[in-house]
């Protein structure tokens, strides 16, 4: 070895070298900017989860309905929050009779539906389409009525499916709906993301095919973006309906990333992996406002968080231990924990912009002193263990449900209950909640539309305990009928007094304890216009451009 | 070599068949019915019944078993529990996703692992073989997740030079069919092929490097104590006194004695890659196997439990089987001293 040592020196450096060579080619190939050449007309929108379905009738959650309602489908009419009133949809013209029973609806004739490889329309948009897409979740004898087997639990819930009559089509562009009794809520549920319209002609395609079922997992809308593909964790495709009856969209691809942890899609956002994140983490609201390449959008949208006991369950089922529960735990300590002050405490399930909100403060104090005592009275001076069901995805109106279980436990283990957090993913924990499996769960709603009802009959009401959206599973005729009588004017004085009293009457039964009404962030780069949050429903997506990247500045300045 | 062969495939074949035994086991010991726990079918599905009659549910338990195996080679690896999707499918196109990352980490790792060992080895004691080693021994012992998270911070989000998640920027429309998304681009033949490649290998870059850390440290410390035994021995310094030159005496009498120590432990090393290459797909949403098991074990997705433990012991076996045949038929005194132990 020794004698070596003069030659050792020249030959490694080969070696050296391959080595350098092997390294550097490596980094730098890595190094140049990542330029796309479809990156300018293609957008990346960082979802939090996976769609349950392609059809927003079939579904509740509020990920399913980003990706799908606004951006695939039509309504007949929407509506217009800053305007705070109806505005033409599918149908450009909508007429309601003087006793409030008929609805009757002008439709335009222009409207194509989606061109794509696995189906090819043959004719544009008819009443047809309307009464067959209705008819799906309206009437049980529909041959579509049971495909998916997933039940319709928006409309179940909310009862439009009891309420309606009869719907026909007369001539191919008029729609007629008659009801039983006036209900002063019907056109907002028609304006909201569940009431698409999807094609008949496809759905008897699909039929003379044998293969139903496809209908909710390769869609045809009439909406502003067509289906393309879906992998699951990985990503849905859309491509731009280029037959769009309202101004076509300027990306001509739109690509949901699938992502579940809210940290992650932060990073993602800083990247350049995707254009826009909803749900931003709380904590990191404010540094991500100071980013350059990043703006932070933001809407009070109406949506409540809340904590609901499984009312069919013991001792869930004694409205003392409820009203214990509801003293035990501090919620303005769980505001400034988990939403980090971008929220404000709850005190009734009606968020505080609707104009039938009525708080009840006193229901709900933190008052482990009195919760002790109501326990006591009830039986249990020794308290008991429950589960807390904590959902798994971050939503506008719980950014971490996870945290805010955990803070749940400490403030009820000081009245002696123990709890258990549980957690499933997204899909499993909303098939086992509808189940009934849960003591309590934290969970909450989003509006669908502006009018009180909806954070009522689809919440807490006898027919959304059948359909599984009443996540107390909390049934009581006194509190329905209260409803319905809100329902049948429409008279607003006359409303807000019935929805004063079914408040009330919530603060002493507490199937739910109201927690938050939180502000809902987006997180979007700062090279895309159009982006604006709604606060109702899905997001949409179809007014969105990016700017072009501005000239160097070195071009202007040489002579 | 031929009774050596023998042996090593009929032990192969021995843990393969100890290994159905386990798969199978699993869908009696986890609750839950057994069916459902094979066959990813619920008692209320309407093919419950049929199911039940394939897999022989009454019909004792070593029917059950064959029942299973027949099922098992026909590729029917049940459904998922959490979306009814194919078992065996989507191991067949996640796998090549995993495997993608996992070789090219591995030959990144072999390719400047065994220079880096002879140069460290060359240099015995001096300042450059300190360097290597204590670099090796500092990369050895960062775990792999706490490597990405230092990655991503500084490499993708700092100097905003890669993208951090899944295998291509999405814009770009591959169709998955053999799960490596390389190939699936060379497949597809899009539109825009050198930007797809570019942006493939972009989302690469991060993931395989961080990957190949840990086996490249482990190769070069090898790579250096076996260098260091073969310089000492005699046949070298005769080498040299023969007159032959540094690069003759290195490449053919060197190295190769050199690397039969290596080859050894190289087994050893793709069973690390393989649990490394799980977290790392778990943290870069590479859509791979890792992350698809890590996710059944949360949800007890008992079928994909059983598929995913299957095909990745199986691997590891397999290759572990496949370098012990090499070794021994390359390097003719390990067989000699194989049939000289007994």
């Amino acid at each position: 070895m020794i004698n070596m040592h003069g030659t050792m020196t020249r030959l490694p450096r080969h070696l050296k070298q391959a080595v350098a060579v092997c390294c550097f080619g490596f980094a730098l190939s890595g190094c140049s900017p990542s330029e796309h050449p479809m990156a300018q007309d293609g957008l990346l929108y960082c979802a939090e989860g996976n769609p349950e379905s392609f059809n927003p009738q079939l579904v509740t959650s509020g990920t399913t309905l980003d990706m799908t309602a606004a951006q695939l489908y039509d309504r007949l009419i929407e509506y217009d929050a800053e305007a705070q009133d109806f505005v033409a949809g599918l149908a450009h013209d909508w007429h309601v009779s003087d006793d409030g029973l008929v609805y009757q609806f002008s439709l335009r004739d222009d409207v194509q539906f989606h061109t794509t490889p696995y189906f090819t329309p043959n004719r544009p948009l008819t009443s047809e389409d309307v009464l067959f897409s209705f008819s799906r979740w309206f009437d049980r004898e529909h041959p579509y009525h049971f495909v998916s087997g997933r039940g319709y639990p928006f409309f179940t819930s909310s009862g439009v499916p009891s309420l309606i009559e009869s719907i026909d089509a007369p001539t191919s562009d008029t729609l007629v709906i008659r009801l039983k009794q006036p209900d002063s809520s019907f056109l907002a549920n028609l304006a909201s993301d569940f009431a698409i319209v999807l094609s008949a002609e496809y759905g008897e395609h699909l039929l003379a095919e044998g293969t139903p079922e496809l209908i909710d997992q390769y869609p045809v809308g009439t909406g502003p973006f067509k289906f393309a593909g879906f992998r699951k964790d990985v990503y849905v495709r859309y491509y731009r309906n280029d037959e769009y009856w309202r101004s076509v969209p300027l990306m001509k691809q739109l690509v949901f990333r699938i992502t579940q942890s809210d940290h992650k899609r932060m990073l993602m956002l800083l990247t350049g992996d995707c254009d826009i994140s909803p749900y931003p983490p709380a904590r990191d609201v404010d540094w991500l406002k100071q980013q350059a390449a990043i703006d932070v959008q933001q809407t009070t949208s109406p949506n409540t968080a809340f904590w609901a006991f499984n009312t069919t369950r013991e001792p869930f089922d004694d409205p003392l231990v409820r009203q214990a529960l509801a003293h035990a735990i501090d919620r303005d300590s769980l505001l400034r924990a988990v939403y980090f002050g971008h929220a404000v405490r709850a005190d009734s399930i009606l968020p505080d912009s609707s104009w039938a909100h009525a708080p009840q403060p006193d229901a709900y104090t933190y008052d482990p002193e009195r919760a002790r005592r109501l326990l006591a009275e009830a039986g249990y001076p020794n308290g008991f263990s429950m589960s807390i069901w904590a959902l798994p995805v971050q939503r506008a109106y719980n950014p971490n449900a996870r945290l805010m279980a955990e803070r749940i436990q400490s403030d009820l283990a000081r009245v002696g209950i123990q709890a258990q957090i549980v957690t499933y993913e997204w899909s499993t924990f909303r098939r086992r909640l509808a189940e009934g499996e849960h003591d309590s769960v934290l969970i909450g709603w989003s509006a669908d539309h502006a009018d009180p009802d909806n954070f009522f009959r689809p919440l807490l009401s006898c027919a959304a305990k059948e359909s599984g959206a009443n996540r107390a599973l909390w049934c009581d005729p006194m509190f329905d009928e209260l409803l319905n009588a809100a329902i049948r004017s429409t008279n607003q004085s006359v409303r807000s007094h019935f929805y004063r009293q079914a408040q009330e009457y919530l603060a002493v039964e507490i199937p739910l304890v109201p927690i938050a009404h939180s502000i809902r962030f987006q997180a979007v780069r700062n090279d895309l216009q159009g982006t604006a949050l709604s606060p109702f429903g899905g997001v949409q997506l179809r007014g969105i451009y990016r700017t072009l990247p501005q000239l160097p500045e070195s071009e202007e300045s040489q002579p | 070599m031929s009774r050596y062969l023998l042996r090593q495939l009929s032990l192969l074949l021995v843990t393969l068949w100890l290994l159905t035994l386990l798969a199978f086991s699993l869908g009696h010991w986890f609750s839950g019915d057994f069916i459902t726990n094979t066959s990813g079918i619920f008692p209320e599905d309407i093919r419950f019944a049929e199911t039940a009659e394939a897999r022989a549910a009454e019909a004792g338990i070593v029917n059950q078993y064959t029942a299973y195996l027949g099922h098992l080679f026909r590729g029917d690896w049940g459904l998922s529990l959490l979306d009814g999707e194919p078992v065996f499918e989507q191991i067949a196109l996640r796998f090549g996703a995993t495997l993608e990352i996992a070789l090219i980490a591995f030959v990144i790792a072999i390719v400047l692992g065994i220079p880096l060992g002879v140069l460290a080895a060359l240099y015995f004691r001096k300042a450059v073989d300190h360097t290597i080693l204590t670099i090796s021994l500092s990369g050895y012992s960062i775990p792999v997740f706490w490597f990405a998270q230092i990655a991503i911070l500084i490499i993708a989000i700092q100097w905003g030079l890669v993208p951090i998640a899944g295998q291509i920027n999405p814009l770009y429309e591959i169709t998955p069919r053999s799960g490596s998304i390389i190939l699936d681009i060379l497949l597809e033949q899009p539109e825009h092929m050198t930007e797809a490649l570019h942006s493939a290998f972009l989302h690469m870059i991060l993931p395989v490097c961080i990957l190949a850390i840990m086996p490249m440290m482990l190769i070069i410390r090898l790579m250096r104590n076996s260098m260091l035994d073969v310089l000492s021995q005699n046949y070298i310094t005769s080498g040299y006194a023969k007159g032959l030159s540094i690069a003759r005496v290195l490449w053919n009498h060197a190295l190769p004695n050199a690397m039969q120590h290596v080859m050894r432990q190289i087994g050893a090393l793709i069973s690390l890659l393989i649990t490394n290459t799980m977290i790392i797909e778990v943290i870069f949403s590479w859509p791979g196997l890792g992350s698809w098991l890590v996710r059944s074990i949360y949800e007890r997705d008992y079928p994909v439990i059983q598929g995913g433990l299957l095909v990745i012991s199986a691997v590891i076996l397999l290759i572990t089987i496949a370098l012990n045949i090499f070794h021994a038929w390359r390097y003719p005194q390990v067989r000699k001293d194989l049939y000289g132990a007994n």
